[in-house]
């Protein structure tokens, strides 16, 4: 393929990734703003408790979708510019740095590079879906009202990536343009990687000790640890109705047995205290000291 | 004229090289299995037990040198196998060849059901029952202790609350004070501490309460947070550049290993951790509490030999050198090692410093113990 074409098929494949991603946006937020309207709305039966700023969320979820897609447009354009600045060439190291080159400059890998903290939470916070939803209302609300902040938190988040990663690209194609003097020449593609990476993780270190990064990285814990409660909450509820063991019986259990491990130990201790206390007063030195003791601190933190 | 320039003569070069580099290496890679794969290979005994935590005994390498044994002391973020990632690379095997009689203690693999378990009853409790096993089998009333990050703080904590118990203490790679990062603010280091005053208190027991315990994942997020750039290019361009070299893809895939290997921080410990530490910098201020006991650095009068890493992005060299003017003890010796946190254990230049010197240390202290 010609070079040329090669690189304008690469940019049009981001375009299209682009608006078909906020075309979908669009879509969800619209899908899912008309559900919370129709639920506010009387549409579905409504429970006591349950919440009714649904529709607010939703609103928010899609003002963050909206900047994150304005910053995936200027994000293509960007990559699309890196594009041409790197000619291909088939079969050799070069052209593995090149498509290395290719892949860490495609704003996908942008998002999944940095996002890995985001992916964690996410594991961590999405447990089971739940589609008996005419039984508990309420807690499963509480959960898509949770769900709906965290996908508002993580765009808000990943907006600030985004945004680094943009100063990265206008930083490394000013550095490129060093480069096109008759005095200076070209970088081959492994060096013209190297600059890369010199350069994006320059930014990226900055912005990791940025206020927007940490606060909407604190705000994005904050929202799934909220959602995982309210998915506990939503799992004890129906393990309660069906006779499970819940999720804070065994917790309640493991605490019991934490409790009565220490209160082994303390009495071993005491054990071994009293057998040498006599044997080293036979041999005429002090037993080794052993604090048996336990804490009121200890105490109240195993029972928190 | 374009900014980056590639010769038709050299890439048809580079083809061929990179033919042969990824057929030697993909060769490579087919022939090898997960167990060809082994770290923490010295030989060793379990001595003694208690609930998951297993205490280990090494088997000699050389003539024993020096009484009064040592007790490595890891923490719960990752695991006592990197002092030991490879024969040629051990700080285990190092300190082994140099007549020490060496322990290891392993915390085991904490489960949701270890979440109440908290750092008195680790310090106090198991690393107590640790000491006690070794100096009854040693016949000594005291031990040395070699305390690796944050198994240093609770060596460093055991030190202060039962000095009578320790003969010696090395630490390693250890934070004292947890805010010092922001004495150098070099860009890149000292992110965790960073990221944990970024967050509330409430934030750290939210976390703790949904998921019980921290889990080894979550904190292995945020160590890769540290270094941006590997994440993208680590298994790509990283590993290419190693592939057709058995020894370096061996040793690269053992380092993986160890990686991988991320056991869950117990979740009340991890308070601790986060909020007394990290948080509110409570050991550095002599206000950190186990067991009812306040830690006062000040008590810790046995010689101290503390060693750093001087590019350790981690735990940042302030962060460590903080103990120097806390300590009661006159005898208090700095050890600066070049390179990073991982460094230390690994690094061609470190296998012939640091054991030779920690090794020196217990040496030059051992007469006064038994």
């Amino acid at each position: 393929m010609n070079p040329l074409d090669y690189t304008k098929a690469f940019t049009d494949f981001w375009t299209a990734q682009g608006d078909a991603l906020k075309k979908a946006q669009e879509q969800a937020g619209k899908t899912l703003e008309e559900g919370m309207q129709a639920l506010a709305s009387g549409a579905m039966p409504k429970m006591p408790g349950l919440p009714t700023d649904l529709s607010a969320g939703v609103a928010e979820l899609t003002q963050a979708g909206q900047s994150i897609m304005e910053l995936w447009s200027a994000a293509t354009a960007m990559c699309g510019k890196l594009a041409t600045s790197l000619p291909a060439t088939a079969g050799s190291l070069d052209a593995t740095v090149e498509a290395t080159f290719r892949k860490i400059a495609d704003p996908r890998s942008w998002l999944a590079g940095t996002g890995e903290m985001d992916d964690v939470l996410g594991r961590m916070a999405e447990g089971p879906r739940f589609a008996d939803l005419w039984e508990v209302e309420r807690l499963y609300a509480r959960v898509l009202q949770a769900w709906t902040n965290l996908r508002r938190r993580g765009l808000e988040h990943n907006a600030v990536v985004l945004e680094a990663w943009l100063q990265a690209g206008q930083s490394f194609t000013a550095r490129l343009a060093g480069h096109t003097g008759t005095d200076t020449p070209p970088l081959d593609a492994k060096a013209a990687l190297a600059l890369w990476t010199e350069t994006a993780n320059q930014q990226l270190l900055e912005m990791q000790r940025s206020e927007p990064f940490l606060q909407t990285q604190a705000a994005m814990i904050r929202a799934t640890t909220e959602l995982r409660l309210v998915q506990q909450d939503l799992v004890e509820h129906v393990g309660k109705q069906y006779g499970f063991p819940t999720r804070s019986e065994l917790d309640d259990v493991h605490r019991t047995v934490t409790g009565l491990r220490r209160e082994v130990r303390v009495m071993r201790r005491q054990f071994s205290s009293a057998v040498a206390a006599p044997q080293a007063a036979a041999r005429g030195q002090a037993p080794t000291p052993h604090t048996a003791r336990r804490s009121n601190a200890r105490r109240k933190a195993a029972t928190t | 004229m374009t900014p980056i320039g590639i010769s038709p003569t050299n890439a048809l070069s580079e083809a061929a090289k990179m033919g042969t580099k990824v057929l030697t290496g993909g060769r490579l890679l087919n022939a090898m299995r997960d167990v060809d794969v082994q770290i923490a290979t010295t030989p060793k005994d379990l001595v003694w037990s208690q609930d998951k935590v297993s205490l280990f005994r090494f088997r000699p390498l050389a003539e024993q040198l020096i009484r009064v044994p040592v007790l490595i002391c890891y923490g719960l973020v990752g695991r006592w196998t990197m002092t030991d990632l490879q024969e040629d690379r051990s700080l285990v095997r190092n300190l082994l060849k140099l007549g020490l009689d060496l322990y290891v203690v392993d915390w085991g693999n904490p489960s949701r059901a270890d979440r109440y378990l908290t750092l008195d009853d680790y310090i106090l409790g198991y690393l107590d029952g640790c000491v006690t096993e070794i100096a009854k089998r040693a016949g000594v009333k005291q031990v040395n202790l070699l305390g690796v990050c944050e198994g240093g703080v609770f060596a460093t904590a055991f030190a202060a609350l039962k000095p009578e118990r320790i003969n010696t203490l090395t630490l390693t790679i250890t934070p004292i004070d947890f805010h010092a990062d922001m004495v150098e603010e070099r860009l890149g280091h000292g992110f965790i501490n960073v990221w944990t005053r970024s967050i509330s208190a409430e934030d750290v027991d939210r976390l703790i309460d949904a998921n019980g315990n921290l889990p080894g994942e979550f904190m292995a997020a945020i160590f890769n947070q540290m270094s941006p750039m590997r994440s993208l290019l680590k298994y790509n361009l990283d590993l290419l550049d190693i592939a057709d070299d058995e020894q370096r893809l061996m040793n690269w895939l053992r380092m993986e290993k160890w990686i991988a290997d991320r056991p869950d921080h117990p979740g009340e410990a991890a308070r601790q951790w986060l909020k007394d530490l990290y948080q509110q910098n409570k050991l550095v201020r002599n206000e950190w509490e186990l067991d009812g006991r306040r830690v006062d650095l000040g008590n810790i009068r046995m010689p101290v030999l503390n060693v750093y890493a001087k590019d350790d992005h981690i735990i940042p060299p302030a962060t460590s050198r903080a103990l120097g003017p806390k300590v009661g003890s006159s005898d208090y010796t700095e050890l600066a090692l070049a390179g990073g946190h991982i460094g230390v254990f690994v690094g061609n230049r470190s296998q012939t410093l640091f054991a030779p010197a920690v090794a020196s240390f217990v040496a030059k202290h051992d007469r006064t113990a038994a």
